[in-house]
């Protein structure tokens, strides 16, 4: 939590946009039927559907309107001046750019790349050790140098991906080889490994931790996977490459 | 005769359950995972009853409860592993164990404090279990009473109590995230006319927002982001020797077991409010009522009695009003309450005639997650807190991948891995500014009611806010409301401060005027 000077400056901002959330709900609630027949059905204001996000909307408006109200009494105009100068200075870029705040966008970018790009996409079990080799090594080695390489070096290969998914190559190319994807995926998580090693190869205690890290990486998800895809029988959100493999043992296929 | 029968099949329940290898075998593998998600900081009992939800959605009723239930009870009482131990508090509820529990530690006590707090653990949920068996018919018959209004005004006043006494920073801010959480609860298709609200076309909004994914991300996310940011790093860990259980400490002590139950049991009973506020309202009591008051904060044994005593009474407490009206009572009852949905239970009044022996099995369950806590704590506690060697940054991002894949398993829908990450990513901007996340998840839970009972209790009184001022419960609840939302505000504090001041007898007055001078 932000220090209590700074939480008041917030407040101002915060309860500003909350009053402005507060109104468009009230806005969408307005266009909801209050009066007028729907599904055949001839309202009254008090049964419409419109009543209740009407009622939460005007109390967050009102609350939002509240706590700007009281950031700006507590810490004054000239102090939110400042702020607001602040905000058009260099010090924002300085303060954005701070170690602090690399590790909060590797994290965002690492789970946002996780759950929209790679999850719905790629074989369950490679994006999962791509997360975690990802995630584990750029923290664990806890380097803010080498945080910052591998962070780039996992954002061109997202982009990688980006550019692939989005231009549709994997249709075409599935046709050809199977599982392209994830084929792309594993490429990239050996480029990332190699990459990772290059860098620490020097240090006795990174590359300890190189190891752990990448043993982790690897057996967590065929842990949690197993458990989850046998044992639970739940389907994994994507299956590729690993799951016909795994399949392929699981069920005995080879059997047949 | 009722009462007896009740006890009966109590007894009934419990050597049902224990006689079943496979439920013992979870009860004690749950108590072990609770233990070590409370012990690890970073991880909560929350996000345990979170994670293990999925896990449980093969299972039927009562082995769900018994993992999910052993869970919770475990991480209450793991919490104070850490507190203890390394002097950082496993979980909030355990941070006011870690004043008293570490000074012990360092004069080399640390097996009696973990010994003590495994038996008062114990004993602080087997009184919250009494409470819960025995209070849970008189709310249930009050709550039969209630209607629209009632149920209505009842959840509002849950949201504001619950983002009043949570809030770290400024009241409003609580009522601020519990409204959020009214927001997103009207989310997807109204139940009444089925009207798409804030669905924008996306027909995954239809059926509105699941609330597991929302529980998950609000509670997992931020934590995994807190920790990894901030370069939370674990201190080294006392060494301790032989656990001893402390019956003679506990004996000669128990008056204040007993106040420090009833205080965990009441404030769980509060909805939203959990185990750390009663740990401390505990402690704070401890202190206050102690003949040695300097000695506490230097390892004295009755306050880390005290503590653990009460948080892990709220566990009994919180579920309290979860069973019998609906509305949790901690945020593991919150996600109790998403499992207790997933498997066709709906927590309400009308439980007792739905699941006739619902109460008294969730108390069984209770009753052997205590015992089962207690054995783990007493013979392996020095193998669990080797839990603690483990670095942050190898489990939370463990925990990651557990988050996502536990959101989706519910209901193998990849669109709650859409809606649980911006959720856990703007929870985590909402903490870091001073905003409680426990009201926004009670909001979620609670809306539909709200929602329903408010249109329907004015569809009864065709559109007549009347009833508020004509039923007595109605009334009762109209004004605690009132009270809660006004006591906030200066003008009415200063108000409040005048009119005793002129109601004070004259005499008290002149009598302070006297001690003044």
């Amino acid at each position: 939590m932000l220090e209590k000077q700074n939480l008041r400056k917030a407040d101002i901002y915060s309860g500003a946009i909350i009053c402005l959330f507060g109104l468009w709900v009230i806005l969408q609630a307005l266009k909801m039927p209050m009066k007028d027949s729907w599904g055949g059905v001839q309202n009254v204001w008090y049964v419409s559907p419109a009543i209740f996000p009407l009622l939460v909307g005007c109390i967050i408006m009102l609350l939002g309107g509240l706590l700007c109200r009281t950031g700006l009494k507590t810490i004054g105009f000239k102090a939110f001046a400042e702020t607001v100068r602040w905000l058009s200075s260099r010090a924002l870029l300085q303060f954005l750019n701070s170690i602090p705040n690399l590790r909060f966008y590797a994290i965002v970018v690492l789970l946002l790349s996780f759950v929209f790009l790679n999850i719905p996409r790629i074989d369950f079990f490679l994006s999962a050790v791509l997360f975690l080799s990802v995630f584990i090594t750029s923290f664990y080695f806890d380097v803010a140098e080498v945080l910052k390489k591998l962070f780039f070096f996992y954002l061109a290969g997202i982009i990688v991906l980006i550019i692939y998914f989005s231009i549709g190559l994997n249709e075409p190319l599935s046709r050809v080889v199977p599982f392209p994807a994830d084929i792309l995926a594993l490429c990239f998580i050996v480029a990332y490994c190699v990459y990772a090693w290059r860098l620490i190869r020097n240090d006795v205690t990174l590359r300890k931790k190189y190891r752990t890290a990448m043993i982790v990486a690897i057996a967590a998800p065929f842990i949690v996977g197993m458990i989850f895809k046998y044992f639970l029988l739940v389907p994994m959100p994507a299956e590729g490459l690993v799951v016909a493999f795994m399949d392929y043992f699981w069920y005995l296929e080879f059997l047949e | 005769m009722v009462i007896l029968e009740r006890i009966g099949f109590y007894f009934q329940t419990v050597l049902h359950l224990a006689s079943d290898p496979i439920h013992i075998a979870i009860l004690f593998g749950s108590v072990i995972l609770g233990i070590m998600f409370g012990a690890m900081p970073g991880l909560t009992s929350t996000l345990g009853v979170a994670l293990l939800t999925a896990m449980t959605y093969g299972m039927d009723t009562a082995t769900a409860m018994i993992c999910l239930l052993s869970i919770y009870v475990g991480g209450t009482y793991g919490g104070s592993y850490a507190s203890i131990l390394i002097n950082i508090p496993g979980t909030a509820a355990s941070a006011a164990t870690a004043l008293d529990g570490y000074p012990l530690a360092r004069k080399g006590e640390g097996g009696r404090a973990i010994g003590l707090t495994t038996t008062a653990s114990a004993i602080g949920t087997i009184i919250s279990m009494l409470f819960l068996v025995s209070i849970s018919p008189m709310i249930s018959f009050f709550a039969l009473q209630f209607t629209s209004f009632e149920f209505f005004l009842l959840a509002f006043f849950g949201i504001l109590i619950s983002g009043t006494l949570t809030s770290p920073d400024l009241v409003i801010k609580g009522w601020i995230a519990g409204f959020l959480g009214l927001f997103l609860a009207c989310v997807g298709r109204d139940m009444l006319q089925f009207y798409p609200r804030f669905t924008f076309g996306i027909p995954e909004l239809d059926s509105g927002v699941e609330v597991v994914p929302v529980l998950i991300g609000a509670f997992g996310i931020p934590q995994i982001i807190q920790v990894l940011k901030e370069k939370f790093q674990i201190g080294e860990t006392q060494k301790f020797q032989k656990i001893i259980p402390e019956f003679g400490t506990i004996v000669r002590n128990i008056p204040r077991i007993i106040r420090s139950a009833l205080i965990g049991v009441g404030i769980g009973a509060v909805p939203g409010i959990g185990e750390d506020i009663a740990a401390w309202v505990s402690y704070g009591a401890a202190k206050n009522t102690s003949k040695h008051p300097e000695r506490f904060g230097k390892g004295e044994i009755t306050a880390v009695l005290s503590t653990e005593v009460a948080n892990n009474a709220c566990v009994g407490g919180a579920m309290i009003p979860l069973l019998n009206l609906g509305i949790p009572g901690s945020p593991p009852a919150a996600m109790l309450l998403g499992a207790l949905m997933l498997h066709g239970v709906t927590p309400g009044p009308m439980i007792n005639f739905e699941h006739p022996n619902f109460i008294i099995e969730v108390a069984a369950i209770l009753l052997l997650a205590s015992m089962a806590m207690w054995i783990v704590g007493m013979l392996l506690a020095k193998q669990v807190v080797k839990v603690l060697r483990i670095p942050t940054q190898i489990f939370m991002p463990i925990i990651g991948v557990l988050c996502i894949i536990g959101s989706y398993a519910l209901g193998m829908n990849i669109f709650n891995l859409y809606l649980m990450l911006p959720v856990g990513i703007i929870s985590y901007f909402l903490i870091e500014m001073g905003y409680p996340i426990a009201p926004l998840v009670i909001g979620v839970i609670l809306g539909p009611m709200a929602d329903e009972n408010l249109r329907r209790a004015l569809m009864v009184s065709q559109g007549s806010f009347l009833p508020v001022f004509t039923r007595p419960v109605a009334l009762l609840l109209f004004l605690v409301i009132v009270w809660t939302v006004l006591s906030q505000f200066p003008l009415f504090k200063n108000l409040k401060d005048r009119l005793l001041a002129k109601i004070r007898p004259r005499k008290f007055r002149k009598t302070d005027t006297v001690q003044d001078d």
